[in-house]
């Protein structure tokens, strides 16, 4: 289930005039980075991932100056977004606890389900470690430090989540 | 079955949105305009004619280069005024900025008509401390300009 498909390069000097304050750049830089966060939000956040996505490019954006490094707006962004993705989706109380025993059984006439259905029966928790290391190729370690999470957390929240993939999607 | 990843889309809308609150002092407002999409950007893209109308201090705007999304051109104030504008221009996305001010427009389609989105302001190194005092103020600054492009396509 790995769909890693690297985002296009964002040139360091789109990057720069934006930490400047050039707000035509902070708008191409926006326009650069949504398709990414939007990619990062979505599977976490669900029907209120065009919420997250907007929060998370307004911390983005606002935080800009503290980013070093230009070359590593992706990671720093993604980290940025994760948070804000699970953020909003707890707010919005969409949370299913992390029962995953409800996925449907085969056969289920609700096994004609797609990703959403089957991502919309985890917590945004267990989304997030979903979304990280399965389209993003995060390592555990790596993912648990994002989410403050030690790394045996990621990899019980990622083994359930993915046997409920598995469930959903049994021949 | 649907084997994709949901995928969170930003519209124009949206994206202005982000663009007011990281942007430190700027008046921002939306409004619902009851008028279809192309009608309500048909008016407001274009820009020589309706800006000034929209922004009673401006004289005249006239564009002075085009290159595809990306223009430039000259704005002259009613007190004279005058600044060169860096403008990017696409369907119902509109973003300026000259050496002191910043602009912005978007629209897009929804149930009742087109909603519509305004942005002005300065760009000066002290609105990053005076921008939360200065915000519930300057809201009504910017919705005056959405009413007046409104009652414009209500007369048509």
């Amino acid at each position: 289930m790995v769909l890693m498909t690297g985002p296009p390069e964002i040139d360091p000097v789109l990057v720069r005039a934006a930490q400047r304050g050039d707000r035509i750049a902070v708008a191409d830089l926006m326009d650069a980075l949504a398709p990414y966060v939007g990619r990062v939000c979505g599977p976490i956040a669900l029907h209120d991932g065009p919420d997250a996505a907007q929060e998370a490019l307004i911390a983005i954006l606002k935080n800009l100056r503290s980013l070093r490094d230009p070359g590593a707006i992706y990671g720093w962004a993604r980290a940025i977004a994760v948070r804000e993705a699970v953020r909003v989706a707890r707010k919005a109380a969409q949370a299913v606890p992390a029962e995953l025993t409800d996925v449907p059984a085969q056969g289920d006439p609700e096994l004609a389900a797609d990703v959403r259905d089957v991502l919309a029966r985890l917590s945004p928790g267990h989304r997030a470690v979903l979304v990280l290391r399965d389209l993003e190729g995060l390592d555990e370690q790596a993912a648990g430090d994002l989410l403050n999470v030690p790394a045996g957390t990621v990899r019980s929240r990622l083994f359930r989540a993915r046997r409920s993939f598995r469930k959903a999607w049994a021949p | 079955m649907n084997q994709e990843w949901p995928v969170a889309e930003l519209d124009p809308v949206r994206r202005m949105r982000v663009i007011a609150a990281a942007t430190p002092g700027v008046a921002y407002a939306e409004k619902l305009i009851p008028a279809p999409f192309s009608a309500v950007w048909a008016a407001a893209s274009d820009l020589e004619r309706e800006l000034p109308r929209m922004i009673t201090d401006l004289r005249s705007f006239e564009i002075t280069s085009a290159r595809g999304e990306r223009m430039t051109a000259h704005a002259s104030g009613r007190l004279g005024q005058r600044a060169r504008f860096d403008v990017v221009l696409r369907p119902g996305w509109c973003v300026m900025q000259s050496r002191f001010l910043i602009g912005g427009m978007a629209a897009v389609p929804e149930a009742g008509g087109t909603r519509f989105a305004f942005l002005g302001g300065l760009r000066l190194p002290g609105m990053r401390l005076l921008g939360p005092v200065l915000r519930p103020a300057v809201r009504k600054l910017a919705l005056r300009p959405i009413s007046r492009l409104e009652h414009r396509l209500q007369a048509r």
